[in-house]
């Protein structure tokens, strides 16, 4: 039986881990024996595809056909705040697909950031089968635990564009205290927080270590930031001095671009080191009368961490509200608070942690490698050869229902330990109603057209009577993936109507089978682009009736 | 060849003429069939065998000769196709964990019988085996989680009602490991992830319900109980329900990995249960004793005060601290009460019996032919009583179980169950059985698999 691989799919670098013949995870190395590789693919223009180090190289070359962060952009819509910025600064295009999703642009041709990010996981395929001497298809896939369900079943679907079945998606956190052997400490019931801060995203997750069962029991964080936010403040100090000086904008030239953010990544990590560091970047670009523009200045410490001020304070807010929801009994018994991602190397993201937890931090080894350790020791134990941990995650959003014209009714609550089961009657509204369709939302806000939408579930052929008189009982399953099934029953006939709401991360099936196909026509890796894709309507499968998945509102 | 065929289900009542039949047939891949008109030579023959566990194994085979034996009587050998590494599996280490729980073994079996871990079959299965196998499971769980359903938050997780936090986390991490769905990854099938998932669902909203004291005393209250967590039950509850510590007899102890072998009360490997020792005897002990005339059997019960619950005396519970520091309930209502006393002194007549909370209290005590007496006579004289008729029911299952026919046993208990849902006793009885069954065959499939048992 081949060997069930974790990979940790980061914003700016990935990771591959396995269980080794003594039963310990460890991560593996590609050919130059780098443990980590950038999430970073590159399009020439003869259409030669290249992944990781040697993308990242073409970054200045090649910049408006070399997409990093995909993971920023997978599973959401192209309206979302952070994206919007994001379209500003990226080297590449950045455009909407007829569904509203985020997608790029690469020599004229839109690209989902699934099929972006499933040559990422190709690549780490490839290192692990080389590694291994072996053949590999089947993986255990981290995403941040506050990603939603869209952005992981998007996750999910480049693991099947790049041929990997992935039999859980794990979350980040969690992955990473099951690395750290948490459960090794000592014996007894511990409470710690894993304070995750990658390149895109953030993650707070507080949970209860107990005999081996790691019972999350509160998750908060960012979908939206992480340490490309602080390059990003550097990039635009330098954007705006450059513009104030030459009255030229550096946004509208990709290859300056492209340059600034790598210099930037560059000084970022230096300071987080030493006090200072001098940038310097010659012949950046051409002033308005074509004489070059030589960048040059010192940025100290203390100047980034004033331009990302408020980066921290956003911070703090999910911190808070976990620590509120985990519904400690004081702060004091929170035993640890461990540091993962490669951001948390800043020396204020240990400061904020242990002014917020009031505990000094700590940091693992290698808080890069951690998470897709875990993710090994992980599959190992669904593969049933270990059996000392089980994680026990929870939902990080609420889920409820549309009620009258724009209330939300709360159906499961965040952080509900999953597989989760809810049950809620409901009664019709008006005389001799003959049909109820309810509406399945994600998210926390109290006014319901600002959450997502989920699904819908109609149950038709009502008994007639007065409003109130039918009674329909709702019933919400959410498995350990996150996956949701709806039944609605009228109480008194038993009628009743059942959907599973597959989640879709913007590409139907269709869409998936589509690329696999195209790329296996196409043998080589180093193919030409794919052409324009279809969209074909997605829908949610149903059993009873048909219903209208939030796709086709989108959709013409 | 059609025309031939003969399909016959057989039914083994018990362990003893499993492992006669085993020993004398099976494992020479052979079996004999009694028959006054015996079938021609060359008939093909397809057996159900059902297990004293409720198992059904399929046997095929063809007549080969006639057998006209002194002591079996006029019959045919079969010769057995191959029997399926799975059923051999199932058989053997019923067999020895049967074998391991009596720690005097009846008459009948031999000692030679295979033990599962020496057994031939340690291989990795064919998949057909596998999927057999798996099919098992999914079968088992399906009724384990029925069983769950009908159980209160306590026993669900099988913590006593007077648990503390720290042992409801322990039961429910115990819980965790054994039904998360993650647990049943390894499996090809996807009906058994699901089936776990509604397992674990009710294992789950137990432990949100009874995870802090605020929870604990709500369902308590909800149960007619009267909260009272640290303290001794008042007496009163104590006899007319079992207030006694579940864990330790109803779900094998999790922490104990021998209990996972011999689920249904572990520690009668060190003390033998006197009840089922005794019925192994006295194969029909329903006539040994009548309500009025005290009960000759249990003769280990004078040596052992608390027959049913021997851990509290001879190996504290080691999950549950506080049954080893506050007396253990159920034992402190014997000693307290009347009917605790019976054990030792016999019940003087008809007229103790007839307080349901009394009878209950034998049941309690293992009495259960005098129980069932009782159950019988006060069903007779208030006909309309649910409980009392589900008192016979469970009686005649808690028989039924000590003599290892847990068949019968498990249809008694669902026929309690059936008249009276809130017989507590009856749907514990029941979930620990099936919870049995979960284990035989996730360690069957575990074998298959070639792993080592978790």
């Amino acid at each position: 039986m081949s060997r069930i691989i974790g990979i940790d799919l980061g914003t700016t670098n990935s990771c591959v881990a396995v269980i080794d013949d003594n039963g310990q995870p460890r991560t593996l190395a590609g050919p130059d024996g780098e443990r980590t590789i950038p999430s970073w693919v590159s399009w020439s223009a003869d259409g030669q595809i290249s992944v990781g180090t040697r993308a990242r190289r073409q970054a200045v070359t090649n910049a408006a056909a070399t997409i990093y962060g995909a993971k920023r952009l997978i599973g959401r819509k192209v309206n979302a705040d952070d994206i919007s910025w994001f379209t500003r600064l990226a080297p590449f295009r950045i455009v909407a697909a007829p569904n509203g999703d985020a997608w790029v642009r690469v020599h004229g041709q839109p690209i989902s950031p699934q099929e972006v990010a499933a040559h990422v996981l190709r690549a780490v395929r490839k290192v692990a089968e080389e590694a291994l001497k072996a053949r590999v298809t089947r993986a255990v896939v981290t995403v941040p635990a506050y990603f939603d369900d869209a952005q992981r079943q998007a996750t999910r679907d480049a693991a099947q564009i790049a041929g990997l079945d992935v039999i859980r998606i794990l979350n980040e956190p969690t992955a990473a205290a099951l690395a750290y052997g948490a459960h090794r400490v000592k014996t007894g019931r511990r409470i710690i927080a894993v304070f995750d801060l990658g390149g895109g995203t953030f993650d707070i997750s507080i949970m209860a270590v107990d005999g081996g069962i790691f019972e999350v029991l509160a998750t908060g964080g960012d979908s939206a930031l992480g340490g490309e936010d602080w390059d990003r403040r550097i990039v635009e100090r330098i954007v705006d001095d450059v513009f104030d000086q030459y009255r030229v904008d550096l946004t509208a030239i990709p290859m300056a671009l492209s340059r600034l953010r790598e210099v930037c990544e560059t000084a970022k990590k230096a300071l987080s080191v030493d006090r200072e560091t001098r940038i310097s970047l010659p012949f950046l670009a051409n002033d308005q009368h074509g004489a070059p523009i030589n960048y040059e200045r010192v940025f100290t410490r203390a100047d980034v961490e004033q331009l990302t001020k408020d980066l921290l304070d956003r911070l703090e807010a999910p911190c808070r509200r976990a620590l509120e929801d985990a519904r400690l009994p004081e702060i004091g018994a929170l035993e640890e608070v461990l540091l993962v991602g490669g951001m948390s190397r800043w020396p204020a993201i240990p400061e904020i942690v242990e002014r917020i937890f009031k505990i000094k931090p700590s940091k693992g080894a290698n808080p890069d490698e951690v998470v897709a350790l875990g993710a090994a020791a992980y599959a190992g134990i669904l593969a049933g050869d270990s059996d000392d941990a089980q994680l026990l995650d929870v939902t990080p959003h609420d889920i409820g229902i549309k009620v009258g014209d724009s209330g939300f009714a709360l159906m499961v609550p965040r952080n509900s330990m999953l597989p989760v089961r809810a049950r809620r009657l409901f009664a019709t509204t008006a005389d001799d109603q003959k049909f109820v369709s309810i509406e399945l939302y994600q998210g926390g806000e109290k006014d319901v057209a600002k959450n997502r939408k989920l699904g819908q579930v109609v149950l038709d052929d009502l008994p007639r009577g007065p409003a109130g008189s039918a009674r329909v009982e709702l019933i919400i399953t959410v498995d350990v993936e996150s996956i949701l099934s709806v039944t609605a029953r009228e109480t008194k006939s038993g009628r009743q109507a059942t959907v599973t709401i597959r989640p879709t991360g913007g590409l139907s099936q269709r869409e998936i089978v589509e690329i696999i196909t195209r790329r296996r026509q196409e043998p080589s890796l180093d193919s030409p682009l794919p052409s324009e894709l279809a969209l074909g309507k997605v829908r949610t499968t149903t059993r009873d009736h048909v219903l209208i998945s939030p796709d086709d509102d989108d959709k013409p | 060849m059609g025309s031939g065929a003969l399909s016959i289900k057989l039914r083994c009542a018990s362990w003893q003429q499993l492992a006669t039949i085993y020993k004398r047939d099976l494992s020479r891949g052979t079996m004999f069939l009694k028959a006054a008109t015996p079938p021609e030579i060359g008939t093909q023959v397809r057996i159900d065998l059902t297990l004293p566990s409720a198992s059904v194994i399929v046997l095929t085979g063809v007549v080969q000769h006639r057998v006209d034996d002194p002591n079996r009587g006029l019959g045919v050998e079969l010769k057995l196709a191959p029997i399926p590494a799975s059923s051999i599996w199932l058989i053997e280490s019923a067999l020895s964990s049967e074998q391991n729980r009596s720690a005097t073994p009846p008459s009948g079996v031999p000692q030679s019988v295979p033990s599962a871990k020496s057994g031939p079959v340690a291989a990795v299965g064919d998949h057909e085996d596998m999927s057999v196998a798996e099919t098992d499971l999914v079968r088992a769980l399906v009724a384990e989680a029925e069983s769950l359903k009908k159980l209160n938050p306590f026993l669900v997780l099988g913590v006593g009602y007077e648990a503390t936090d720290v042992d409801v986390r322990a039961a429910f991490g115990d819980l965790t490991k054994r039904y998360h769905p993650d647990r049943f990854m390894r499996y090809e099938s996807a009906e058994l992830r699901q089936v776990a998932a509604e397992i674990f669902i009710l294992i789950r909203d137990a432990y949100r319900r009874l995870g802090d004291d605020e929870g604990r005393t709500q369902v308590l209250t909800s149960l007619g109980r009267t909260p009272s967590p640290r303290a001794v039950p008042a007496p009163r509850a104590a006899v007319s329900t079992n207030p006694r510590n579940p864990s330790s007899v109803v779900t094998p102890n999790p922490r104990n990995p021998n209990s996972v072998v011999t689920p249904r009360n572990p520690n009668s490997v060190v003390t033998p249960n006197p009840r089922t020792t005794s019925s192994v005897v006295t194969p029909n002990p329903r006539n040994s004793s009548s309500v009025v005339t005290p009960s000759p059997r249990n003769p280990n019960s004078v040596v052992n005060p608390t027959p049913r619950n021997p851990n509290s005396v001879v190996t504290p519970n080691p999950r549950t601290s506080s049954s080893v520091v506050t007396p253990n309930p159920r034992a402190s209502s014997e000693q307290r009460s009347s009917p605790g006393g019976a054990v030792n002194t016999p019940p003087r007549g008809v007229t103790q019996s007839t307080d349901p909370g009394a009878v209950e209290a034998m049941v309690d005590a293992g009495q259960l032919d005098e129980a069932l007496a009782a159950y019988k006579m006060l069903a007779k004289r208030t006909p309309s009583d649910r409980t009392l008729r589900a008192g016979v029911e469970l009686c005649e299952g808690l028989r039924a179980l000590a003599q290892r026919d847990r068949l019968e046993a498990a249809q008694r208990f669902e026929a309690a169950l059936e008249i009276d849902p809130s017989n507590e006793r009856a749907a514990r009885e029941l979930a620990d059985m099936r919870r049995q069954a979960t284990h035989e065959r996730k360690g069957l499939l575990t074998r298959l698999m070639g792993k080592r048992e978790p």
